[in-house]
């Protein structure tokens, strides 16, 4: 076995690492919280000309043709340095899924404009039940000539007042398993019949609430088969859980580091506080976070790049780091006393992302449910 | 042993709830949700409890308070974190050590006007260096005879923007170890010299820094003797240190309240089993919350030393803080992050705000760390290093 990442990963992660240090300091993302749109529009030119937003693409959409675990590295660089903008949101709720169920036709239509940043998507799933199940998908598309009428509301849609392109989970099917009858349609942003509204959130990471009043979509733009988008949408929230706990694993380093320093500088009485047993014991358990939320990740990641059924090992990766983050942030905050509670300390900032990418696409109960079925314990 | 109250508490504790029930309106609670400090709702709510001599139940009624037991001081403070009522109010805190150790002019100067919501302490302890090793405290006050002069900083100092006094701990010798030459002085706010800046926590907070620039204070504003402000400051920070849980009970009942009522969420706790589990288990430590404070004030009552009691009360009810606001958050899930001005804001969003706000409270008021070391060190006996 072997746990670490190859040169070629190693350069990708210190290069964005330097860039995200230059390019993305930590005063930008405070300005970019309070920013309509969000995020610079130079520092998203400049990831597309990196190659980040195509990176896992294979070369002839405009890609770099590597791996999802390259691509965790990069996300791990974007956790640690709090990336502001709809990078996770283009590649991950819109990129991936397109290259995994899209036709050639689609493929070629979008993968290379996301590539060269010039096209910018997200994922309209959760509704009012805020829930990650089959059931909660209740908005509905009506067949209509050509195409699909859209209406109802989707909530805690990241990124969609940026966004160009909106991939919608609805519900064209009634009979049966609420499983069936889903279909995703890659959803034009700029449609007559769209209303979007910023939510203020507690990470101000820019989610919407997005309603669809009689919104007419081609039936061309159907990603998958309609009926079946179920499954689509089961494999874009299993990359999209995997990704988000690499971005959580970037910000849980950043916050070690942080605090074993802050462990090292601060003094009372008389000694440096990382003298302590308490403060020793409180890094010990960050440490812990960090490592264990390595290694299942980089598991996650590993199958998800090597085309290996992974749902087991993506539901145990987001469960397990969606707590640990918490709790390295909780104890990074404790670590830091009185400094690490202001709003100006860089603290604050992953203690509020720690608890959005703890809720993001199912919490970590929600993820224990998927492995608990396969214990076999329930009365059916 | 006795659970109940006694009859005068019984009847403090229900006239106080008349009262609170009747008097706080939204533009108290709204300034208390706010965090940013004694507003004039608040200001107005407390005066008319200091007429009725609500504020101080537990102080002698030549002070304006009712005689009554630290255990009615307890129901106070209790009561008005259930109703939402203003918060901190530090005269209320070092009133018993004012009591303990002040003048006679000082005595007469300052509990009445505290008593009856008149005027507000700010505590002056912590500085950049000196957090959990208050000891280190370097504000320097020099004896000039017949006034002081003061220099320094102070840091994390919440009142101070609404107090009309500072209870300065302050270095008055240092010669000596450092714990032996400190003093507490009473300092008007309004002295020239002072300098009152503002700092946010990352929940909204308002808490400040204080410069003190050869600011001049009467040697009569000196707290008992000079270079015994160590024990006096011990001894309020005993009882400041005891954390009382109405508005985690408020909170938790307007949570449970909401589950119960609101439309959108009657299936919540269906589709979310292990709720009822969690909240149980909440509502339970909630309760020893509450036993274990008034336990802590009961050892004023009786006389004896305080030991580590009001130690755990903090720590406890630090602790079940954090994790009740971080059960709600995700209880209310994707809907717990919408932070007070969302349209789609359960409760108003105040949930999102609890949650960050909750973290300071295992810091401030001496951390979890302190509070353990101490029931180790005092509980235990276990060896110092």
């Amino acid at each position: 076995m072997n746990f670490g990442l190859s040169e070629e990963q190693e350069m990708l992660r210190s290069a964005a690492r330097d860039f995200l240090t230059d390019k993305c300091p930590k005063k930008l993302v405070r300005e970019m919280e309070q920013d309509e749109q969000g995020y610079p529009a130079k520092l998203w030119q400049q990831m597309a000309d990196l190659g980040w937003m195509g990176l896992a693409f294979p070369e002839k959409y405009g890609g770099s043709d590597m791996s999802f675990l390259d691509l965790a590295v990069l996300l791990e660089e974007t956790g640690r340095a709090c990336l502001p903008g709809p990078f996770f949101s283009t590649v991950l709720l819109g990129g991936l899924p397109i290259l995994d169920a899209g036709t050639e036709e689609q493929k070629r239509e979008y993968l290379p404009r996301i590539a060269s940043g010039k096209a910018i998507f997200t994922l309209a799933l959760t509704e009012a039940s805020a829930g990650y199940d089959a059931a909660s998908i209740q908005l509905s598309a009506t067949p209509d000539n050509n195409g699909f009428t859209l209406n109802g509301t989707k909530l805690f849609v990241s990124d969609a007042h940026v966004a160009d392109y909106l991939l919608c989970a609805a519900r064209t099917g009634d009979r049966g398993k609420p499983e069936d009858g889903i279909t995703v349609f890659i959803v034009d942003a700029s449609l007559p019949g769209i209303s979007i509204t910023p939510l203020k959130t507690i990470a101000r990471d820019k989610k919407c609430e997005v309603s669809f009043n009689r919104v007419r979509v081609p039936g061309a733009n159907i990603l998958g088969k309609l009926d079946e988008g179920w499954s689509v949408i089961q494999k874009a929230l299993e990359m999209a859980s995997v990704a988000k706990c690499c971005e959580m694993v970037g910000g849980m380093q950043a916050v070690l580091e942080m605090t074993v320093e802050h462990a090292k500088q601060r003094v009372q009485f008389g000694v440096a506080i990382g003298t302590f047993q308490a403060i020793q014991h409180h890094c010990a358990n960050i440490l812990t976070a960090v490592d264990s939320s390595k290694v299942i990740t980089h598991e996650a990641a590993w199958k998800i790049s090597r085309g290996l059924p992974c749902t087991e090992t993506a539901a145990m990766a987001k469960s397990w780091v969606s707590e640990a983050y918490r709790q390295a942030v909780k104890l990074g905050t404790q670590v830091h006393g009185g400094v690490g509670i202001m709003e100006d300390h860089d603290m604050s900032l992953y203690f509020r992302r720690a608890k959005a990418a703890e809720l993001a696409f199912g919490d970590a109960r929600f993820h224990r449910k998927t492995i608990s079925r396969g214990l076999n314990l329930q009365a059916v | 042993m006795d659970f109940e109250l006694t009859p005068e508490e019984k009847e403090y504790q229900q006239e106080l709830r008349e009262f609170l029930e009747k008097e706080v309106n939204p533009g108290v609670v709204a300034e208390t949700e706010s965090l940013k400090g004694l507003g004039p709702h608040g200001k107005e709510l407390i005066r008319k409890m200091g007429e009725r001599q609500l504020l101080a139940p537990s102080w002698p009624e030549i002070y304006g308070g009712r005689s009554l037991s630290h255990i009615a001081e307890g129901i106070m403070f209790e009561e008005m974190g259930y109703f939402q009522g203003p918060w901190p109010l530090d005269g209320l805190v070092i009133g018993h050590t004012l009591m303990r150790f002040g003048s006679e002019a000082q005595k007469d100067k300052y509990l009445t006007g505290i008593a009856r919501g008149e005027i507000e302490f700010g505590l002056g302890y912590t500085e950049p260096e000196a957090g959990s090793d208050l000891a280190s405290v370097q504000i320097r006050a020099v004896n000039k005879g017949d006034e002081y002069i003061i220099n320094g900083q102070k840091t994390f100092n919440t009142e101070t923007h609404y107090a009309d006094y500072h209870w300065l701990l302050s270095r008055t010798d240092p010669e000596v170890p450092k714990h032996k030459g400190l003093s507490i002085f009473i300092v008007d706010v309004k002295s020239p010299g002072i300098t009152v800046s503002p700092l946010y926590t990352s929940s909204g907070l308002r808490t400040n820094e204080v410069f003190y620039e050869d600011v001049h204070v009467p040697k009569d504003n000196l707290l008992g003797e000079e270079n015994h402000g160590w024990e006096y400051a011990g001894s309020a920070i005993g009882f400041e240190r005891i954390l009382w849980i109405g508005d985690l009970k408020h909170r938790f009942d307007q949570l449970v309240d909401f589950l119960r009522d609101d439309d959108r969420y009657q299936n919540i706790v269906n589709e979310k089993p292990w709720i009822l589990d969690e909240l149980a288990e909440i509502k339970t430590q909630i309760h020893i919350a509450a036993l274990l404070s008034y336990k802590a004030a009961a050892v004023y009552d009786e006389g004896t030393q305080l030991v580590y009691e009001s130690s755990l009360s903090k720590l406890y009810a630090s602790e079940l803080r954090q994790h009740m606001f971080n059960i709600f958050m995700q209880i209310l899930g994707h809907y717990g992050e919408l932070t007070t001005d969302s349209k789609w804001s359960p409760l108003n969003g105040w949930v999102s705000q609890e949650y960050v706000d909750s973290c300071r409270w295992t810091i401030i008021g001496g951390s979890s760390e302190i509070q353990r070391y101490i029931m180790a060190l005092r509980g235990l006996r276990l060896p110092r290093k």
